[in-house]
């Protein structure tokens, strides 16, 4: 490969930017009886169909002597139910090359479903036995906490990961943002069945859902099926608490973590802002400008010029809560020190010197005419609108943001890289020698 | 997972390029599949093309035939080291120029090597069809390959190669078993090259390789997306019409012999969390009779929590994190079939190697049910619907069946999955996997040292 697939980096992108299409023509949005927001996007093309449906029930609801609850418990959906163990559901729709899968991160839980077009009532009846009658059987909870103890345990040889769970609580102190979303080998050996239950009573609910269904599949069907099999699903009287919004500006700090690696791993990160903030525009431009593309200044000084990386990038990664914004590289341990001296070097001239009126539109074509590129298949276009109706974007964002991506001047640029690029506001943390 | 593991199986393919003088178009029978208008310049080039209108959007894919098994030891890597000087600039467009325009564009642009084949994609609104192929054709023959310009591109491979393969222990013991089973054939290195190779290589070298294999007659086009075909072929004459033919790049002729003894290696390293098992025997490829059958064993094994080594030992035994058997139907050359599995703490390879071996027994011992083969072939033929869903994975796929002979080859994959029995699977697991003719390939923690006690 000749750049490393950026994933994570890609997939906040998806959530946060940008369509060239017209916002009717993406997607029909209704509030069931329940509370539950239906978006649905017809593309009767292929027969296949993928239905999303999102809960508030991410780790940052995870209490805090229970780190990774909310990921154990969105695991544990499908390892049984009132009507089926989970070998019985795994048979059921593996039988027709389908998937059902259930997973929680940051900010929310979601229920996936892939099938064919032919085998969508079936899909949905298990959709729905998952969603609302999950048995949470004892013995595939010690399974599922033996599983994700020694994911977290692999994962300890993958400096990126250690950089991670380093950095987080360095950018969202105090704040769940800065936990690990899996938790850790010690709080998950520590769950409990009774907090499962709770966990999913308090925060599995319709109010504060939304279900996403793409593909070859109509509205009124969708509407129809998902009322015979969601009929009972209510909302505890219970309402959920508000979470806090993180600081916006923190200490920078720095962390070494010293591992037998010929590399060095380097993250830079700090607080930034979401979408609902007018710098958030004008701060994507400048991101891109930097360290988004291969024409930007990190990836032509520190790869192109120098030859000192294979990966370096900078992105603004928005929550439902909060933003980070990230800088990383990988290099042999004996260029760190230059390596970062460019690095900060660049991000600092982004607030002292304008950028080049070719850089500016490099970065607003780019950010405006890749957009469809990030729709074009049904998954992507699921992704996009469940994330967009859990942050609060509206429907007509992908208009809007156009809009504002165009009307960045230069001026615009610095101002918000002098305000949120600043080396000296980042913490840092190295893993290598 | 379905979807990721169904593409990955498109991995690695053939030259050989059949061909028809005229464009023809071609509406075959099966699921929902779009026509394909195919077309072979005078110079060679193979052109296909497919119309989607449902996204304004286009892939425009180039694959060349060449890849690591074109290499020869001592120079490893070039195929990969030469994929990443291909946007580095030719006389009209400058370093960086190419991605630049691409992005300004509003496209995406990105290149890989395998064992078999490189190649170039681009995703783009496609009223820039005209743009993608102005480069494409530049840079098939128009190369700079600037010395100064390779040994700064040099550090970067290194620095990729230390990314995805030194400091990764997974990818360490990968690399050791491919250049333990395999004796004779180029697939023994390591795509990516060994690092004093990478170090070595010379411009000298990279032209030559450039101007061997980077020709229009060692190349296969494909364009997928809101195009006209007529409309796309004629730019595609225009472009790279008048690049001459090249010289025919020389078949690849190693041959690995046959393997009639037992192959075992350990990798031990200091930040391997937990242990890795993988058991792998040389078995033949797609040109194979039994190819089917193979493709539908590891879908057996390994796809999904129905899947025989996830239910059997992930979920009943305990012993492993993650399990499954690989299988690359598309390989140009015979390949390897790999047993993997990671070990749950607590576990010791020698059980688990035990553990992998008895499934393998059972598999000669005793018949695949039939709900488990018929599961398998949902599962095959759900993914090449799923695969219709995005221009990229189609371009993909017609690419590199093309590259195996001819994408009307994608016709005949179905139907001989459905041919396949019980007794299949049976005989061919019997036939290649022989427990004393196995290459098994270990990871494990490095013993705590003495200081540290």
């Amino acid at each position: 490969m000749r750049h490393l697939t950026r994933w994570l980096a890609a997939i906040v992108l998806v959530t946060t930017t940008v369509s060239a299409q017209a916002a009717g023509s993406l997607a029909h949005r209704e509030i069931l009886p329940d509370g539950t927001v239906l978006l649905v996007a017809e593309r009767p093309a292929i027969p296949i169909v993928v239905v999303r449906v999102s809960v508030p029930a991410g780790a940052v609801r995870d209490p805090a002597d229970g780190l990774g609850l909310a990921n154990l418990t969105a695991e544990l959906l499908t390892r049984g139910t009132a009507g089926r163990s989970g070998p019985e559901l795994d048979r059921a729709i593996e039988f027709v090359g389908g998937s059902l899968e259930a997973d929680a991160g940051r900010d929310g839980a979601t229920i996936s479903l892939s099938v064919l077009k032919k085998d969508l009532p079936l899909g949905l009846d298990l959709l729905a036995e998952v969603l609302l009658h999950p048995s949470f059987p004892a013995d595939e909870l010690g399974r599922k906490v033996a599983d994700i103890q020694a994911a977290l345990r692999r994962s300890e040889q993958s400096p990126e990961a250690i950089a991670g769970r380093t950095l987080g609580p360095l950018i969202f102190p105090g704040h769940p943002y800065g936990r690990p979303a899996a938790g850790t080998i010690e709080s998950v050996g520590k769950l409990t069945r009774d907090q499962v239950v709770a966990f999913y009573r308090l925060h599995y609910r319709p109010d504060g859902a939304n279900i996403v269904a793409v593909g070859d599949v109509t509205t009124a069907e969708i509407r129809q099926a998902l009322r015979q099999r969601l009929a009972s699903w209510t909302a505890p009287t219970t309402a959920l608490p508000p979470i806090p919004r993180p600081a916006a500006t923190v200490a920078a700090e720095s962390r070494r973590i010293s591992r037998d690696l010929s590399q060095t791993t380097v993250v830079l990160g700090r607080p930034a802002i979401r979408q609902d903030d007018p710098d958030y525009f004008p701060l994507a431009v400048a991101t891109y400008v930097l360290g988004g593309g291969s024409a930007s200044r990190l990836y032509t000084r520190v790869r192109e010029e120098k030859g000192l990386a294979y990966s370096v990038f900078a992105a603004v990664q928005p929550g439902r809560y909060g933003a980070s914004y990230v800088v990383s590289l990988q290099t042999r341990t004996d260029s760190v020190t230059e390596a970062v001296r460019l690095v900060r070097e660049e991000m600092a001239r982004m607030g002292r010197e304008p950028v080049s009126a070719a850089e500016l539109d490099l970065a607003k074509s780019y950010l405006i005419g890749s957009f469809p590129l990030r729709l074009d298949t049904s998954g992507k276009l699921a992704g996009f609108l469940g994330a967009v109706e859990d942050q609060g974007l509206g429907l007509d964002y992908p208009d809007r943001y156009k809009e504002r991506i165009a009307r960045v001047t230069i001026a615009d640029a610095q101002r918000v890289a002098a305000k949120y690029l600043d080396p000296a506001t980042f913490s840092s943390v190295m893993v290598g020698k | 997972m379905l979807r990721s593991r169904a593409l990955a199986l498109w991995t690695l393919v053939v030259c050989l390029g059949v061909v028809a003088g005229a464009a023809a178009q071609t509406a075959p029978p099966g699921p929902a599949r779009l026509a394909v208008t195919d077309a072979t310049l005078d110079n060679g080039l193979r052109v296909l093309i497919q119309e989607d209108p449902r996204n304004p959007v286009v892939a425009v894919q180039i694959f060349y035939r060449v890849g690591s098994r074109n290499e020869l030891p001592g120079a490893t890597g070039l195929a990969h080291f030469l994929e990443h000087m291909m946007f580095k600039g030719t006389p009209t467009r400058g370093r960086g120029e190419i991605s630049r325009l691409i992005e300004l564009n509003g496209g995406r642009d990105n290149a890989f090597t395998t064992k078999d084949m490189t190649g170039y994609y681009v995703s783009i609104a496609a009223d820039r069809l005209d743009l993608v192929l102005g480069i494409e054709a530049d840079r098939m023959r128009n190369l700079l390959l600037d010395p100064a310009e390779i040994d700064s591109e040099r550090q970067v491979v290194m620095e990729e190669r230390r990314t995805r393969i030194d400091d990764d222990p997974e990818g360490v013991v990968y690399e050791a078993m491919s250049s333990m089973a395999y004796l004779a054939h180029p697939y023994r290195w390591p795509i990516i090259g060994w690092m004093s190779d990478i170090a070595r290589i010379n411009p000298g070298e990279l032209r030559a390789f450039y101007d061997k294999y980077y020709q229009p007659n060692n190349a296969i086009l494909v364009i997928a997306g809101d195009v006209k075909a007529a409309q796309a072929l004629a730019l595609v004459r225009r472009y790279f019409g008048p690049i001459p033919r090249g010289a025919t790049p020389a078949a690849v002729t190693a041959m690995e012999p046959a393997q009639s003894d037992e192959r075992r290696v350990i990798v031990r390293k200091a930040d391997a969390q937990l242990p890795v098992v993988n058991i792998a025997w040389h078995v033949p490829n797609y040109k194979s009779a039994d190819a089917a059958a193979l493709e539908l064993l590891s879908t057996v094994l390994s796809e999904g929590r129905s899947s025989r080594l996830y239910r059997h030992l992930v979920y009943d035994k305990r012993m492993v994190l993650a399990a499954g058997g690989e299988y690359s139907y598309t390989s140009l050359d015979p390949t390897l079939f790999w047993f993997y599995a990671t070990l749950l703490p607590g576990q010791t390879a020698e059980a688990v190697e035990q553990a992998l071996l008895a499934e393998v027994e059972q598999l000669k011992a005793e018949p695949v049910p039939a709900e488990e083969l018929e599961r398998a072939r949902n599962q095959i033929e759900a993914s090449f619907v799923w695969q219709q869903d995005s221009v990229f994975s189609r371009a993909s796929v017609l690419g590199r069946y093309e590259m195996m002979g001819s994408w009307h080859l994608l016709d005949d994959f179905l139907p001989k999955l459905r041919a396949v029995t019980p007794a299949d699977l049976q005989r061919v697991a019997r036939l290649y996997f022989a427990v004393d003719r196995k290459n098994v390939s270990i990871l494990l923690p490095a013993p705590a040292a003495p200081a540290a006690r």
